[in-house]
């Protein structure tokens, strides 16, 4: 039996297809965010999260009116990079030799309740770091 | 008023950081309160006061979810994704079997919009995983 998933984590191309209507993907990547919406509104502890280092990395600055539709469409909460989630960061990072903003989502979907669904372009990267991360760490392609 | 997630997810920011808090006055029933100090005690939750914050950001971000895909909907509705599109991504997520039936999903989400035009992409599921169950071996 398939156990529903808690947490859906952005990463960068995730968010730039998102933040972009015109995007060939960005109708079937709203899918994505239609079913956690759907299953936040009976069980609000379902959970969109963005790490803050993919939101530099995608450009993504709540402030700014170009940020419109992804502020509106991601329901989104930062991850915040403290001190001791950059450890862990590091650690994953070392072990896998994925690039430091990966690293942050792999930290973010450590710190997360399972199961985790990352949403990513890089498969092979995000899988390196699912297999270092105890729990149910699954991964889709954007 | 026009509704800005922006403003309520830039709001929900602040409090990640250490910032000014309001003492605010909300009427609880009292069995709900002596259910919270019960679990207190048993230190199954840490306060009252975190019971309260964290459960009402989750609904508050879940209905600024809501409100945010809605309003995009409606100024493009041709990118609203059908009920199947979204059982699929669902079952995708799950890692659930019907992932690797999208025909059967359509069936389903055909069948039960039919009868119920308010299915939700779980029930999609539900009733595709019923059509398999109940599907004559080939």
């Amino acid at each position: 039996m398939a156990t529903p998933a808690a947490t859906l984590v952005l990463d960068s191309e995730a968010v730039t297809v998102l933040a972009d209507v015109g995007h060939r993907k960005h109708r079937a990547l709203l899918a994505y965010l239609e079913g956690m919406a759907q299953r936040r509104s009976r069980n609000p502890s379902h959970r969109v999260i963005v790490p803050v280092a993919v939101r530099i990395e995608a450009g993504w600055d709540r402030t700014d009116p170009k940020a419109a539709v992804i502020n509106r469409v991601s329901g989104a909460r930062d991850v915040p990079l403290t001190g001791e989630a950059a450890n862990t960061a590091e650690r994953l990072r070392a072990t896998t030799g994925v690039s430091v903003v990966d690293a942050t989502v792999g930290e973010a979907a450590h710190a997360a309740t399972r199961p985790v669904v990352i949403l990513s372009s890089d498969v092979d990267d995000m899988h390196k770091l699912a297999q270092r991360i105890q729990g149910e760490i699954r991964v889709e392609r954007v | 008023m026009t509704f800005d997630a922006g403003t309520v997810a830039r709001a929900l920011e602040e409090l990640e950081a250490p910032g000014e808090s309001v003492v605010t006055s909300v009427r609880v029933p009292e069995g709900l309160r002596h259910a919270a100090t019960v679990l207190q005690q048993a230190g199954l939750i840490s306060s009252w006061n975190e019971l309260l914050v964290q459960g009402a950001r989750d609904r508050v971000e879940a209905i600024a979810h809501r409100a945010g895909l809605d309003a995009h909907y409606a100024e493009h509705p041709e990118l609203r994704p059908a009920v199947a599109e979204v059982a699929l991504a669902l079952a995708r997520m799950d890692a659930n079997e019907l992932a690797d039936e999208p025909e059967l999903i359509e069936q389903a989400a055909t069948e039960l919009i039919a009868l119920r035009p308010d299915a939700t992409a779980d029930d999609v599921l539900t009733y595709a995983t019923a059509l398999r169950a109940h599907r004559p071996a080939a």
